[in-house]
């Protein structure tokens, strides 16, 4: 009866923190199809608990008015033939049901007033120790500490069917898929540097200035008169000018030449507005410019890209 | 009692560790508030010496070897006299365990500056330094047991136990972990690598935190609790069941450091559950010192010393829950690599280790020196402002771990990092850090307070050098008396009592670590692995001397975030060459695990050189003194030899060539960097080169090839 109450816990607590560790994937990736899959039995197993505890609270109550009307019987047979029964000691008398409970399975520990009986009879320096019983709800809880270890080990190792570190990963990266499916679905293709445009609007204009300053400034300068990176204001372009190509110089990076690739920490949108930023700068003239690189642009020899720009600039290598 | 000896008990040892304590523990914080500030204000770094990887480890090491190590000795040698009714053995090993702690702690002061480092958490130093702290150690526990042979008192009292135990465990600990080949005076690689090298230093980790950091300082709080309560303590049966239990449990929980990392799974599960089952255990010591109380609790309202155990009991009470929590994977997803764990380990430090060095302090330094504490009010604004400063430091760090690690984890609907940009994450949670700042300075105040308050205690009285005692000489009991409990056995035997303590802490260990050495499948190699060539190696060693470990992790866990941020997840075969590895436990910065070819050599380049050049707004130190410092390939034979014997399949003889190899690889990142713009001549010469190549090299082994050999 025991073993089995303990067994229905530790099922409740493995149960417990494998949706714990689904929903520790935060926000985006919980799944309600898990959760609602997982439901109905953690359901049954606290029905199932709840109903166990009461009918065991039932059987203590019948047990105990039973108790209850047999000492009533008995003092009354007992008043009735004349015969006095010994009183009861105070001790005795408090010793109810529920202090009995208490004692064994929570706390028994002897009062301050009479723990004279208890103090053992050597001391260290003046310190003594009292012989009072381990306090018996932290037994309690240190076995069920060592049942729910041998559960867990049960469960990911010895029998079970826990899920490995590595099976739980290809878990959230698969229903990761299925959530990305649904979110892009229905909606515009994304940006990329096939059917991107340059945005000519201030807002975005604004919003890729700010992007710019913060994140290319560093190597290409404030004014984008270039430093470590090319310059942008001049008409020469190492490798490609033009909204497309600006685009795919972000997204991708040159990374033989110095330039990292921003698709992981830049959406498409962003990468669009901070190249159609870049490219208002053309012609700005900013102080202390960097030699110009690459070969002139010219926005309509785009369709004719294959053909190489004749121009080389001063600086180029 | 006809046989009363007399005798005196040395206090001038038990003065000498507290005040070292307290120095060390002034000394300590402000290096630890040093490198808070540091995070907040970068240009604090002031390089090469005094930037955040190379104080980090001090800090650690300052407070928990010589403040609380320190605190450890004054408490054991001024219980374990009267405990046994004993002088120490020896005056003379006490002192030169007094003057060789010393001695170790100064030589960290300069030696971790310098940025030698072994680079494993809190076994940093270098291997000589191990083996002066294993000579001291004996030196302690011969004086130790030389006391309790010697002893007046047939029976140990539990605080005795836990010392037992804290010197065997530390000893076996100290000396696996400092399995290594020494290379040069200062330098060694360890004998294990990677994966189980991981696994060895948590297994150390974690538990110089057990018995460096709890069992010591319960067998003080057994005693100084009691003692300035004046009560007895609650119940000996769980004493002796928590004592077992706790030194038995504690040794298996190392991995819940390392959990969703490479190493295998059931390494991971067996630190998680007996983290788990540590807790009743752990709470037993709480229960202990709490319930002592009873009666007593009028008085903790008035006297600043039971304050400051109360406090420090309840604190230990907190952590040894929280640890355990932490240990659960999910939580660990979560609070790993983040400041949770810096709030967690500084409840415990501060409050458990702190408060009760404090309320120890407070309450032997009137008793030495006969006298009055100086100002209880003083002592009283010590402990509330200790207090506060512990909850202002550590809810805001609770705060910004948690912050941190849901910014990490989000995704937007379309599938991307939420904060792709890892500095972001870091900006975010800076006024955290601002008031992690306030917090420290708060208890920093405090312990200045203590100084002060004890300093004028120790003027007011007068020292009582050798103090008299007298009792009765011991009567050698062999038979049980009748009745007696039967733990009582073991009290009167201190060798089985260290016999049984040290079989008991070598279980766990051995289970965890031996399948791990010996059966092969445990690490499945990966065919494209390759060691580390000459220049790879001596940048990775700069890596080390720097302390980068200390803010950049190499374990990338499999979690959809963090492959989709770093790469492919870390897997075991990758850190056979890794010596020593360097996994990280925290990350204030990215991983670092699959840098290589990420960035060109020109933006690692310009980065180290001031690293808000390619990340503007970033928190990291600037290094400059890498294109200053001359590029040092002189170790290098020695270095590819040693390695060989340790096993690194390095060919026969490359330790010939190994000077000519990593300078032709020098000229090709000088040549890189030059074609990428960078103008700087002679950089094939200097650290830099070494440092980008080591970076671009880092976890590009399983690219080469896609498809692992199982």
């Amino acid at each position: 009866m025991k073993s089995k109450k303990y067994l229905l816990v530790i099922l409740l607590l493995a149960d417990t923190f494998t949706g714990w560790s689904q929903a520790s994937q935060v926000a985006t990736t919980a799944s309600p199809v898990d959760a609602a899959q997982q439901l109905p039995d953690i359901m049954t197993m606290i029905l199932a608990i709840a109903g166990a505890s009461l009918f065991v609270v039932a059987m203590i109550y019948i047990i105990k008015v039973n108790q209850f009307l047999y000492k009533r019987v008995v003092s009354l047979e007992a008043q009735k033939s004349g015969v006095t029964l010994q009183a009861e000691t105070a001790e005795a008398a408090s010793n109810t049901f529920w202090t009995k409970i208490r004692k064994k399975y929570w706390e028994d520990a002897v009062p301050i007033e009479r723990e004279g009986e208890i103090t053992l009879d050597h001391g260290y320096d003046g310190i003594r120790e009292l012989d009072n019983r381990l306090p018996p709800w932290w037994v309690n809880m240190f076995i069920l500490t060592i049942i729910w270890a041998v559960g867990y080990m049960y469960y990911y190792h010895w029998g079970g069917d826990g899920p490995s570190s590595e099976e739980e990963y290809k878990t959230e990266v698969e229903e990761a898929k299925k959530e990305i499916a649904a979110a892009v679905s229905g909606k515009a293709a994304a940006i990329d540097e096939t059917n991107v445009t340059a945005l000519t609007d201030a807002t975005s204009l604004g919003e890729g200035e700010l992007i710019y300053k913060n994140v290319c400034a560093a190597c290409h300068g404030q004014q984008g008169e270039g430093t470590v990176g090319p310059n942008f204001t001049d008409e020469y372009w190492i490798h490609g000018g033009g909204i497309k190509n600006i685009f795919k110089t972000i997204k991708y990076g040159v990374p033989e030449k110095g330039m990292i690739s921003w698709q992981a920490q830049l959406k498409p949108a962003d990468m669009q507005k901070v190249g159609s930023y870049i490219l208002t700068l053309k012609g700005t003239n900013p102080p202390n410019p960097k030699a110009p690189q690459g070969t002139i642009w010219k926005e309509d020899a785009q369709q004719d890209s294959a053909t190489p720009q004749e121009t080389e600039a001063p600086g180029s290598k | 009692m006809s046989n009363i000896q007399q005798f005196q008990y040395d206090n001038k040892i038990v003065r000498a560790f507290g005040i070292a304590s307290f120095v060390f523990g002034v000394v300590g914080m402000l290096v630890g508030l040093i490198i808070a500030l540091q995070l907040i204000y970068p240009s604090l770094n002031l390089g090469p010496w005094m930037t955040f990887g190379r104080l980090r480890p001090l800090h650690t090491n300052a407070v928990i070897f010589a403040f609380v190590g320190n605190g450890i000795f004054m408490g054991v040698y001024y219980s374990l006299q009267r405990l046994l009714k004993a002088r120490m053995w020896s005056d003379t090993l006490s002192w030169i365990h007094f003057w060789g702690w010393q001695i170790i702690i100064a030589c960290a002061a300069v030696s971790l500056p310098m940025g030698l480092t072994t680079s494993g958490e809190y076994a940093e130093l270098i291997w000589p330094l191990d083996i002066l702290i294993a000579l001291i150690w004996v030196i302690f526990g011969v004086n130790m047991f030389g006391t309790i042979i010697k002893r007046r008192e047939n029976h140990l009292y539990v605080a005795i136990w836990f010392y037992i135990a804290t010197w065997v465990t530390v000893a076996v600990l100290h000396i696996v972990r400092s399995f290594e080949l020494p290379v040069t005076f200062t330098q060694s690689y360890p004998l294990f690598s990677g994966v189980q090298e991981a696994l060895v230093q948590w297994w150390y980790g974690h538990n110089a935190v057990a018995f460096f950091l709890t069992t010591p300082y319960l067998g003080m709080m057994y005693y100084f609790l009691p003692k300035a309560a004046n009560r007895p303590v609650y119940s000996y049966k769980l004493s002796i069941i928590h004592f077992w239990a706790l030194i038995f449990i504690y040794i298996w929980a190392g991995p819940h450091h390392l959990l969703y990392s490479s190493l295998p799974d059931w390494v991971q599960s067996l630190g998680t559950v007996f983290s788990i089952m540590l807790i009743a255990p752990s709470w037993g010591g709480m229960l202990n010192g709490l319930l002592t109380l009873r009666g007593a609790w009028d008085r903790v309202r008035q006297d600043p010393v039971l304050k400051f155990m109360v406090v420090a009991v309840t604190a230990y009470g907190m952590a040894t829950f929280e640890g355990p929590m932490l240990s659960i994977k999910s939580v660990n997803a979560i609070s790993h690599f983040t400041d949770w764990t810096i709030a967690h380990v500084h409840v415990g430090a501060l409050g458990w280790n702190g408060f009760l060095t404090f309320g120890a302090l407070y309450w032997l330094w009137p008793r030495m020196y006969r006298t009055q504490l100086y100002s209880t009010n003083l002592a009283n604004i010590h402990f509330w402002l200790g207090t506060l400063g512990i909850i202002v430091y550590a809810v805001p760090l609770y705060w910004a771990g948690w912050t941190q690690a849901l910014m990490w984890k989000e995704f937007t609907p379309e599938g991307t990092l939420a904060w792709g940009n890892f500095l972001d994450t870091v900006t975010q949670i800076m006024p955290m850090y601002a008031m992690r700042a306030i917090g420290g300075t708060m208890f920093f105040t405090g312990i200045l307070l203590g100084v002060y308050n004890l300093v004028k205690t120790a003027q007011q009285g007068t020292f009582l050098a050798n103090e008299d005692a007298e009792a009765p000489a011991r009567e050698r009991r062999v038979a049980p008396v009748a009745g007696e409990y039967w733990h009582r056995w073991i009290e009167g035997r201190p060798m089985q009592m260290l016999l049984w303590s040290t079989i008991l802490i070598a279980i766990g260990g051995i289970v965890q670590i031996v399948p791990m050495v010996f059966i092969e499948s445990q690490v499945p190699k990966i065919s494209t692995v390759q060691p580390y060539t000459p220049l790879e190696l001596t940048g990775r060693d700069i890596y080390v001397r720097e302390g980068c470990v200390g803010c950049h992790s190499q374990m990338i866990r499999p979690f959809r975030d963090e492959t989709e941020r770093y790469g492919e997840y870390s897997k075991s075969g990758e850190y056979i060459y890794d010596r020593p590895f360097l996994w990280g436990s925290k990350r204030t910065g990215p991983d670092l695990m699959r840098e290589g070819g990420k960035y060109p050599d020109s933006w690692h380049y310009n980065h180290m050189i001031d690293p808000t050049s390619m990340s503007p707004g970033s928190i990291m130190p600037a290094y400059p003194h890498l294109v200053e410092q001359p590029l040092d390939l002189s170790d290098l034979p020695a270095k590819i030899t040693a390695l060989r014997k340790l096993g690194t399949p390095y060919p026969r003889d490359f330790e010939k060539y190994a000077v000519s190899n990593a300078e032709e690889q020098a000229r090709k990142v000088a040549k890189n960097l030059a074609g990428q713009g960078v103008k700087d001549e002679g950089v094939e010469k200097t650290e830099m080169v070494a440092i980008i190549a080591y970076l671009q090299r880092l976890g590009t082994d399983i690219k080469a090839q896609p498809t692992a050999n199982q």
